[in-house]
């Protein structure tokens, strides 16, 4: 059988199939009722749901959720009886199994390590993904688009949003579950698995491109200057652009608000990049230091 | 706006409502699931108890039945109305006054018996306190009081005992009115028990709990809930022959050997023995179970994880004929199999072949041995023609020129030669080893070539030298030397090449008019490459061996014997347990099945199937043998098992117990190695069971029937013994043969002055006896010698000895023919032997008649008048 075809009907990789239906539809769905109202404010008509005001929360949300509730209930029930937990091949402690895969909900971190140091991408990325989940309300001053779908009116959100998760998340789970073979190796679903496949990409760190030893403490400056001269330009180029441009929003936002949006941000967008550097550049770190390489 | 909500929330009760029955009834089918659903043996087990309670109603019903017709239920009433009668003639008035009168009596003596007996206790007592303050004041009024005492005791001792003896008497005058009472109600119980106890059986078998039955064996680690479906599997008697009801086939072996208790079940058949959700889940049919149940004879496969040694184990008979197999192919000449440790062993030296065979017999022969006879060993390896020619051309160019004894380019054939040679070829029974034209070949044990077509391919001269002196071309070849004179061997090798060449078989391969160096190197690099040398012996590699694997790849690598460490095949030590996923099914991935024993049989059917480059030639094997060897490689485990499993061979505990083997010593050893007397017989366990034991030839046989029999061997045993045992080429007939004649006693031995034949039974009896056997058997001097021998004959008749053995024509064939043993056996071993068969051949068939003494020394003596007179 084909590979892919063996992955998706695996019992394990259910969940998985049923959360890429789920997301797409919804996505669209919830872009569909945006753009309307978008056209419909262009308009200057009203939107369903602005101006509302307060309404309870028990009647027309808790009971939907307790619905939902049962609904889900009893569907993951039925699941439980009719499909029994998967079992593998009895654990044998001299032959590792190739690929080992992390449980799906975690093969985005796990895709991360291809391209990190294990301490940035196994603790320091996914710290750093819980403590920006939080701090998004203290973040957002946006008043608009509250009680309906907007796509105008929270631009930024929701395309950062957006990029974060369906990019960054979940499609690296998806490329974790159905793309990577043995040797963490890409394969196409057309590909058959082949484990005496030999890949040779010699990578480089960055410093060494320009032939100096990436371990030495020239190679250590460069990398540090790099990196930090990445950090500080991230923070400034954007304050600079925006005082020229929207000095009040950046007024009302406020220094710590700020800094701390963009540290995020930018931290975010260096998994993009460092993606960039070693698929295209062959890059492997950029600084190398002894506690953690960048 | 309003109306719209509320149709909107009463719509949604309706959801609620829906989906709240649909997880309550969720929830009742899980229960359902956890009780039942995922618990199919307890269904089994109710179905055994009510199948258990049927048979033991029916037992029970049977034995009432039986009970009423056998008389019994008359005896039990007749039993009955005396015991009524009985208690009648009791309880009348008159009795009974009687009886109470006494009983009171009884009653009151009883009582002051106690009375007495306490008061003895009190003053006993005080005598011991006061005894207690004496010691410790010395005042003499404590010592008045103990004399007191003492005397107080003794009167109530001695009333005491009056007491008892009247209360004896009373009792015993009491016993005659209720004993009638007592006897006829212990007959009525008697009756009735084994009635009872079957009832109560089934009351017992019903109050059985259904529950998981589980047998825990810690050192291995193993939890076997098999008996929780398998619930009569070790029961004493079968219940029902359906599955999984039935007990163990054969338990009085398995089971009885193997407590379940203790061995569990999957230690010898495998399979999940914790599962137990589902039938096909416990039998381990599921995907990543790499352990499926054995079943059949397949399971023997795991005798070999503990027994050393399966030649003679009960119950392993399949196993032990497959392991013949891994002897007869020789496949521990390439891979490393525990247990077999020689190499080089398997097929002949090829250190010389060039003066043996033609070229165009070895290209042949190489490129499909089955070219030249359909039942050759060796496999087929695949050569093209080119590649055979450079291995030919290799072997002639390695064997040199040698001498030979015959110069036959000069001698002309001649037809008396021809007939002389024929009857030689016959009283040397060549047959019994060799096959030609399908005939012989009787002892499997030897694996002869098939001479059918061999004048086609040996030369003459090679014959000549061969059949002169087998060991000079092949040390430690199994085929004797005759003892021939140089004109019988020329009349033989006449007589051989006349009759067994293949006339229609022109050579196809011309020899070389000049070998070139360039084939003689690529010759050589195949042999190494394909690992000749596992099997035979060749020329400068006799002790580079073998090949390390990793080094194949690089080029060829030889290392010296003490650096070897793998054979040039897969190590197999552990096939039998090794993970599925090590195994390579390469291209055959998808169309077999991805389990260890499919991957066994398949390579062992195709062995290059699985992809190119696999070097394992080809052995053409029959499915039977296919599976049988796949048996014996299946049990070849390296899970740890429990020393006190263990049961080691006999080699082996010699070599724990510092035992050395035993070992020919002297010119005897020498001639063992000429006329290979342990290809047929076995002695002090060396050799083969083919022809009888001679480990106690000595205390047995007579010297001068010996002598008789060597010069001119005879049957003994007409049917039985020469019949192979094994039923590897049960294509052929069981042939009258006997022992082939080695003409000893004609040659000295070398060194020495002594005959052959002298040194045999010199060594007979020195060493080949025992001091069990007594070399006399007891004189009795009450009757005459005659009188001893008609009894014995008397003996003979009555007993039916002639069912079995032959006396001249009359009497059967399975044992011995006895018309000469009193020429051929000594008294004692016919005594001893009379007494205990199986002490010296435990798998004898004579039956145990228990002879006494006196009756073992007639037949003995009956038997020694047997003698032929010789010719």
């Amino acid at each position: 059988m084909n590979p892919f075809i063996e992955i998706i009907t695996q019992p394990d990789n259910i969940a998985i199939v049923i959360m890429i239906i789920m997301v797409t539809f919804f996505t669209l769905w919830a872009f569909q009722q945006a753009f309307d109202n978008d056209k419909l404010i262009a308009a200057g008509k009203p939107v369903d749901g602005e101006n509302e005001g307060l309404v309870d929360t028990f009647k027309p949300l808790v009971r939907i959720e307790l619905i939902i509730a049962l609904v889900v209930m009893v569907f993951l029930t039925f699941w439980s009886i009719v499909v029994d937990a998967p079992l593998e091949e009895i654990a044998n402690p001299t032959l590792t199994p190739n690929p080992a895969k992390a449980p799906w909900y975690f093969l985005g971190l796990q895709e991360l390590l291809v391209y990190f140091d294990p301490w940035l991408a196994g603790v320091v990325l996914p710290t750093l993904i819980i403590v920006g989940l939080i701090a998004i309300p203290y973040i957002d001053i946006n008043p608009r688009g509250n009680g309906y779908y907007s796509f105008e009116e929270r631009k930024f959100a929701i395309v950062t949003f957006s990029f974060g998760f369906f990019i960054l998340w979940l499609l690296l789970i998806v490329i974790g579950v159905f793309f990577r073979g043995p040797g963490w190796l890409w394969y196409w679903p057309w590909q058959e698995w082949d484990h005496s496949r030999v890949v040779f990409e010699p990578t480089r760190d960055l410093s060494n491109v320009i032939g100096i030893d990436s371990r030495s403490l020239p190679g250590f400056i460069i990398g540090a200057i790099v990196v930090n001269g990445y950090l500080v330009a991230g923070m400034v180029a954007p304050y600079r652009y925006l005082k020229k441009k929207m000095p009040d929003f950046l007024k009302q936002f406020g220094m710590i608000r700020y800094l701390v949006t963009t540290f995020l941000f930018i931290t975010m967008m260096s998994i993009p990049v460092k993606m960039v550097l070693w698929l295209v550049f062959h890059i492997k770190y950029i600084w190398i230091t002894p506690w953690f390489n960048v | 706006m309003a109306t719209d909500n509320q149709n909107k929330s009463s719509y949604r009760v309706y959801l609620f409502v829906f989906f709240s029955v649909l997880l309550l009834l969720m929830t009742l089918w899980i229960v359902w699931d956890d009780e039942f659903g995922l618990r199919p043996w307890k269904k089994y087990q109710k179905e055994f108890k009510s199948l258990k309670h049927a048979q033991l109603q029916k037992e029970y019903d049977k034995a009432q039945s039986d009970f009423r017709k056998s008389g019994d239920a008359q005896t039990l009433a007749r039993l009955e109305a005396q015991l009524k009668k009985a208690k009648d003639l009791f309880n009348s008035s008159d009795v009974q006054q009687k009886y109470k009168k006494l009983s009171g009596q009884w009653a009151d003596i009883h009582e002051s018996a106690a009375r007495n007996q306490k008061e003895l206790q009190t003053n006993r007592g005080q005598y011991l306190e006061t005894e207690y303050y004496f010691t410790k004041t010395q005042k003499p009024e404590y010592k008045k009081k103990m004399d007191e005492l003492q005397k107080r005791i003794d009167a109530i001792t001695a009333k005491g005992v009056a007491l008892q003896k009247q209360e004896e008497s009373l009792k015993a005058a009491l016993v005659p009115f209720t004993s009638g009472i007592a006897d006829i109600e212990a007959e009525i119980e008697k009756l009735k028990s084994p009635l009872e106890e079957k009832k109560e059986r089934i009351g017992t078998s019903d109050k059985v709990p259904v529950e998981i039955r589980q047998v825990y064996i810690s050192d291995v680690d193993k939890a076997d809930r098999c008996q929780s479906c398998h619930i009569g599997i070790d029961g004493s008697k079968q219940i029902s022959a359906k599955q999984p009801f039935t007990r163990h086939p054969a338990s009085f072996v398995f089971l009885k050997n193997h407590d379940p208790e203790k061995f569990g079940c999957t230690f010898c058949h495998r399979g999940q023995g914790r599962a137990t959700t589902s039938v096909k889940k416990a039998h381990g049919n599921v995907k990543h179970w790499d352990e499926p149940m054995l079943e059949g004879d397949m399971t023997q496969t795991s005798c070999l994880k503990c027994h050393g040694d399966v030649k003679h184990l009960r119950g392993a008979e399949y196993i032990a004929q497959s392991t013949e197999l891994i002897k007869k192919y020789g496949c521990y000449s390439c891979h490393k199999i525990p247990g077999y440790d020689a190499i080089g062993d398997v097929g002949p030296v090829l250190t010389e072949v060039g003066t043996k065979v033609n070229y165009s017999w070895a290209v042949n022969w190489l490129l499909d041995p089955k070219n030249y006879f359909a039942t050759a060993r060796m496999p087929k390896f695949f050569f093209t023609q080119d590649e055979a020619e450079s291995i030919a051309d290799y072997l002639f160019s390695m064997s040199g020129t040698t001498r030979h004894d015959v110069d036959y380019s000069t001698e002309t054939p001649d037809e008396k030669l021809v007939e002389q040679g024929r009857s030689l070829w016959s009283q040397a029974r060549c047959n019994l080893c060799h096959i030609t034209n399908g005939k012989g070949g009787n002892n499997v044990k030897v694996y002869a070539p098939d001479l059918s077509k061999v004048g086609s391919k040996v030369s003459k001269e090679w014959l000549f030298r061969w059949i002169k002196d087998p060991n000079a071309y092949f040390p430690g070849t199994k085929m004797p030397r005759f003892r021939f004179t140089d004109e019988e061997i020329k009349a033989l090798v006449e007589y051989i090449v006349s009759e067994y060449t293949d006339d229609e078989a022109a050579p196809k391969y011309t020899t070389p008019l000049e070998i070139k160096a360039e084939s003689i190197k690529k010759g050589k690099d195949l042999i190494v490459k394909y690992g000749c040398y596992g099997c035979h012996k060749l020329q400068g590699m006799e002790s580079m061996g073998q090949i390390a694997p990793s080094l194949v790849t690089q080029g060829i690598t030889f290392l010296k014997a003490d650096e070897m460490r793998e054979k040039i095949g897969t190590e197999l030590s552990s096939i039998g347990s090794k993970p599925v996923d090590m195994l390579d099914f390469g291209k055959l991935k998808k169309s077999i099945s991805n389990d260890r024993l499919s991957y066994i049989k398949q390579k062992l059917r195709d062995p290059r199937g699985y992809r190119l480059g696999l070097r394992m030639p080809n052995f053409r094997l029959t499915e039977s043998e296919i599976n049988g060897l796949a048996a014996v490689l299946y049990g070849y485990t390296d899970n740890s098992v429990p020393s006190r499993f263990m049961v080691p061979s006999r080699q082996e505990l010699d070599k724990m117990a510092g035992v050395q083997s035993y070992k020919f010593s002297g010119d005897f050893a020498k001639i063992i190695e000429d006329v290979k007397c342990t290809n047929c017989h076995s002695i002090k366990g060396i050799g083969a069971d083919y022809a009888p034991d001679l480990t106690l030839a000595g205390s047995k046989l007579q010297e001068s029937w010996i002598r008789n029999f060597l010069a001119n061997p005879d049957v003994i045993r007409p049917l039985l013994q020469q019949m192979p045992r094994l039923g590897l080429s049960s294509g052929n007939a069981p042939a009258k043969v006997t022992m082939p004649r080695f003409n000893l006693g004609v040659q000295k031995v070398e060194d020495t002055n002594r005959s052959d034949i002298d040194v045999i039974l010199n060594y007979f009896q020195q060493e080949l006896v025992s001091t069990d056997i007594p070399k006399d058997i007891p004189v009795i001097t009450t009757i005459s010698l005659e009188e001893q021998i008609a009894k014995g004959k008397e003996l003979y008749d009555q007993k039916g000895c002639r069912s079995c053995h032959q006396l001249g024509t009359d009497g059967g064939a399975l044992g011995p023919n006895l018309s000469n043993v009193g020429n051929r056996l000594k008294p004692g071993f016919i005594f001893r032997h009379l007494e205990n068969a199986r002490k010296f051949k435990p798998d004898i068939v004579e039956p145990d008649y228990g002879f006494s003494e006196r009756e073992r020394i007639y037949l003995t003596n009956y038997l020694m008048t047997l003698k032929l007179n010789a010719k």
